[in-house]
């Protein structure tokens, strides 16, 4: 039965998406919460640096190495970040764009370089193919399981994992770093934890979405939930909830329309967030009718 | 090195720098507010909305038409940002997820269109994948003149605004007090921002937009402390980052424009942050040196007054030893330069063999001024 | 009502009726009622979130109000904006723009300088002057962002001189400023009532604003007391806007009749 699972190709491909959904709104929710969420664009561009030079050194395109690579890379990303904006000589913002811009152009130039031998075109590693993923598989347990979906579900693990064990740890560091510190919690640790988390999910889901999709399932269904309610516990389940939710719909409608299915599901992370905006946008809408009339905009 | 040469010589070529110098040149103009406002992460945002137009732009035009795609992708690059805005309006989320959101959304739908435009099949779409890194080659005689017309608007802008401008980006509060029409200019910065990014990225692509936009004016900033001139550099900047971009990746196997360029520009970041004068990191360092040096020098003298008056003998001998256990260990080079600045001198102090040192008379007053103005040892 | 080129109230450096300013759905200012006669050294006091903010604000047009309407000299700030000069709390721009201490005080005159001309020398002659009336003309060329809190405080206000303003507004000009400062921008706002301008300042230190304003609004949301400021200074009104938070009374005010109330309400 689960052999049949694994060979049916829609099923592959939806789960895939399921399990990026999954593995990168844990994450997500958190950096979404702290302010933190454009780290995500610089890191996930950041990864295909951190791609080619593994593969430059092992010439292994996935599996563990490939994932310490990444969280390599994400720390380098953050750890260069940081320390131009420590100069005070650039901003926090510019510093971003400026590291991810020089990790991702070389990371390209490589691939351009040694394009011949390693099998990649930068357009599929910007995109991501998540309709081949099932092309490439491995045994476990004596099923062939697509690599992807192994190293999604190893990384969802391990995300799964860190968010339990330090849950209440990761609430404080996110609503209040000043007092986390102050109780010895480590809240700087904990954040590059939780970063180089984000890269080795960023790097699983790497064959499948590419790094600019993957930041829409990091971001929007965290970012959707979030308006949903106002309960931490709640907010997890529910990103996940509805990235799932918006890769069954995306794939259908990609089949459907025959376009990028991993673009669909991300374009359906986003419908589903302008959805949830305007039904909470209509209904203080409403509420807000009742007790005073007119426009109390301040406007500059 | 012929080849360049060569190269230099043939039209296209020509083209395709001339090209890429406009746009160089107007990101670095425009890229000037876009950091100071703290744009750098609304810049990527807008860029990356720009694909979704593009396609469309595509779409409509049946071919690869930069005039419609520059329009088409101009009013996703616009509406991207009217997103950012609202969502902000609409929710409690930061502007860090409002970006994100609206950058990874826009791009997905963009995604999806490329997608479909290549199913279609057809000769056209190969042309349109080179939006996403960008390829000068692709540059034609005409577009020149669609930059160039984008390069006169954006200093136009800037040269009949100029001081305005500088007052809403500086102070915006002030502005306003002062009867300015903030609303307005930003509104006029942006739409120039979306305009930049939308003529860059057919020579640089969306994902690295943003890099060619900061990096000059990042750069700029090191050098200059005055607004006129920082972008005017920041032009110069951009302008010679994108033609030698252009001109290495027309030399270089059929590589993508974008990632040459913005390497560049990165160099020029590099070198701008470690060796500008006054700010920069290597500069800092060495005057932190020089001040320490300064200090344990002041620290010495005064240990060695302090030595001489306790000792009623104002020759009083100072021991290596002794002095390094009450300063707890001097910077190594420190009489050395005491000795250059001809504050102390050595001495032979039978029958021991370590080296002392005696004050000379201007160590002497120095050590006085310095217990004068307070600045004790401890 | 009077028409538009009906002056309204024109006795009054500022007049302020019915106000009241709402953000989103919370209340900052409720009901405002508030007269400022020519020729003062007033004082706004309240506790923090007061509103004192938000009414300099909204005098100067930078929100709108709800309801109310605000007159200066008896007209509205559309028309009187050349005779207003407003300087905004502190640490409000980003202190590394490439900007010389000069450039920001001539950016009082932009707006007389007016639209699509340059900046001219006579210009930067009259900002050299501000600066020096308050003791910064060395300072002229250095970049905004290499000076000390109290310094860039007296270049803002040296931006507000600049405007030859009648009525000058400025929020807690002295809030984390040094001793030098203090001095140089208080006698400079007493030689500007000398002259007879309007100086309304947001004063957070209620232990100094007797010996240092003359006329004093108290305010908490509500208006609590305008007026003179022996008038005005009365335990009975303090209480009135600070309720329990009384100990932001300060021991220098030990001679002050002041005190009694504080004693009665505190010990
Ligand atoms: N932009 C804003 N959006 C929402 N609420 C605001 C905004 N600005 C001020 N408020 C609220 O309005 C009230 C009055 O604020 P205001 O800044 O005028 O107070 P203040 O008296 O100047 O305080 P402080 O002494 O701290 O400067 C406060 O409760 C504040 O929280
Ligand atoms: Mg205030």
């Amino acid at each position: 039965m689960l052999a049949a699972l694994f060979d049916s190709i829609p099923a592959m491909i939806v789960l895939t998406g399921v399990l990026v959904g999954a593995a990168a709104a844990l994450p997500g929710v958190f950096l979404v919460l702290r302010g933190n969420a454009m780290l995500t664009d610089a890191i996930s561009h950041s990864i295909v640096f951190g791609v080619i030079m593994v593969w430059l050194l092992t010439r292994e395109l996935s599996g563990p190495v490939q994932l310490i690579g990444a969280g390599l890379t994400g720390v380098l990303t953050v750890a260069l970040t940081e320390a131009l904006t420590r100069t005070g000589l650039v901003k926090t913002d510019a510093a971003i764009g400026l590291v991810f811009s020089m990790l991702f152009a070389t990371g390209i130039l490589l691939i351009g370089i040694f394009a011949r031998q390693v099998h990649l075109h930068a357009d599929t590693i910007l995109l991501g193919e998540i309709g081949f993923v099932w092309m490439r598989t491995t045994p476990v347990l004596g099923v062939a399981v697509p690599v992807s979906m192994v190293m999604l579900g190893v990384v969802l693990v391990l995300n799964l994992v860190f968010v339990v064990l330090f849950w209440k740890e990761l609430k404080l560091a996110t609503f209040d770093p000043a007092l986390a510190a102050a109780l010895g919690l480590a809240p700087a640790a904990l954040h590059y934890t939780l970063l180089t988390l984000t890269s080795v999910t960023a790097v699983a889901a790497f064959d499948a979405v590419g790094p600019v999709l993957f930041i829409a399932f990091v971001i929007v269904p965290p970012a959707t939930a979030l308006l949903m309610t106002r309960r931490l516990a709640l907010i997890v389940p529910l990103a996940a909830a509805l990235s799932t939710i918006a890769c069954v719909s995306g794939y259908f409608l990609a089949v459907h329309w025959n376009v990028a299915i991993g673009g669909m599901m991300a374009t359906m992370t986003g419908v589903l967030f302008v959805m949830v905006l305007s039904m909470r946008a209509l209904k203080r809408q409403l509420q807000h009718r009742r007790p005073v009339p007119g426009n109390p905009a301040p406007w500059p | 090195m012929p080849m360049l040469v060569d190269l230099l010589g043939s039209q296209i070529v020509r083209t395709v720098m001339l090209g890429a110098a406009l746009v160089g040149a107007v990101s670095g103009m425009v890229g000037v507010f876009a950091v100071l406002r703290r744009q750098s992460l609304l810049s990527d945002t807008i860029s990356h909305a720009a694909l979704p137009g593009v396609c469309l732009g595509f779409l409509l035009a049946g071919e690869r038409d930069l005039t419609t795609i520059m329009l088409v992708a101009l009013l996703t690059a616009m509406a991207a940002a009217l997103s950012v805005l609202a969502i902000g309006r609409l929710t409690p989320l930061k502007t860090d997820a409002q970006l994100g959101i609206v950058l990874s959304v826009y791009f997905a739908v963009g995604v999806v269109l490329l997608s479909h435009i290549q199913a279609q099949g057809g000769g056209a779409r190969a042309g349109i994948t080179t939006f996403l890194f960008g390829q000068a080659a692709a540059l034609s005689a005409q577009d020149l003149w669609v930059l160039g017309g984008v390069f006169a608007v954006a200093t136009l802008f800037f040269v009949v605004l100029w001081k305005e401008i500088k007052l809403a980006t500086f102070d915006p509060i002030a502005a306003a007090a002062l009867g300015l029409p903030v609303r307005a200019l930003e509104l006029g910065l942006t739409v120039l921002l979306a305009l930049t990014i939308v003529a860059g990225i057919q020579l640089v692509g969306v994902v690295l937009m943003v890099a060619v936009l900061i990096a000059p004016a990042v750069a700029a900033r090191q050098w200059i402390g005055n607004l006129g001139a920082m972008t005017i550099l920041a032009m110069g900047i951009g302008g010679l980052v994108g033609a030698g971009g252009a001109l290495l990746s027309a030399t270089g196997r059929g590589l993508a424009t974008g990632p040459i360029v913005v390497l560049l520009a990165s160099a020029v970041v590099l070198v701008s942050i470690l060796a500008a004068p006054r700010r920069g990191v290597v500069w800092q360092a060495l005057s932190a040196q020089l001040q320490r040096w300064r200090i344990s020098g002041d620290r010495v003298l005064l240990a060695m007054d302090r030595l001489a008056a306790a000792h009623h003998d104002p020759d009083y001998p100072s021991e290596k030893g002794m002095l390094d256990t009450m300063l707890g260990r001097p910077l190594p080079g420190v009489m050395r330069r005491l000795e250059g600045q001809g504050l102390v001198r050595p001495v032979v102090h039978d029958p021991e063999s370590s080296p002392h040192w005696v004050l000379t008379p201007a160590g002497r007053r120095r050590a006085e001024a310095l217990r004068r103005t307070g600045h004790g040892p401890d | 009502m009077a028409g538009s080129a009906d002056l309204h109230e024109p006795g009054f450096a500022l007049h302020v009726e019915d106000l009241t300013v709402r953000y989103g759905s919370s209340i900052a200012l409720w009901d405002i009622d508030l007269d400022v006669p020519p020729g003062r050294l007033v004082a706004i006091v309240g506790p923090n979130g007061s509103g004192k903010s938000t009414l300099l604000k909204s005098v100067m047009g930078l929100l709108r109000p709800v309801a109310g309407h605000i007159r200066i000299f008896g007209e509205p700030i559309s028309r009187a904006r050349s005779r207003v000069a407003y300087v905004h709390q502190r640490a409000e721009v980003d202190w590394d723009f490439p900007a010389t201490v000069l450039e920001v005080v001539t950016m009082g005159l932009y707006r007389r300088i007016g639209w699509l001309r340059p900046v001219r020398k006579a210009h930067r002659q009259a900002a050299l002057e501000a600066l020096a009336e308050v003791g910064m003309e060395a300072f002229a060329t250095r970049q905004i962002g290499q000076l000390s809190g109290g310094q860039q405080q007296r270049v803002f206000i040296a931006r507000a001189l600049i405007q030859q303003a009648d009525l000058v507004l400025l929020d807690e000009p002295l809030a984390g400023v040094d001793a030098v400062s203090e001095d140089i921008i208080l006698s400079l706002l007493r030689s500007l009532r000398d002259r007879g301008k309007s100086v309304v300042v947001v004063h957070h230190d209620l232990s100094t604003v007797r010996r240092r304003f003359d006329w004093m609004v108290l305010l908490n949301r509500r208006l609590i007391a305008q007026g003179e400021m022996r008038d005005v200074y009365t335990p009975a009104n303090l209480k009135a806007a600070y309720g329990g938070q009384m100990a932001v009374f300060d021991a220098a005010d030990a001679d002050d009749p002041a005190r009694s109330g504080r004693v009665g309400g505190q010990v």
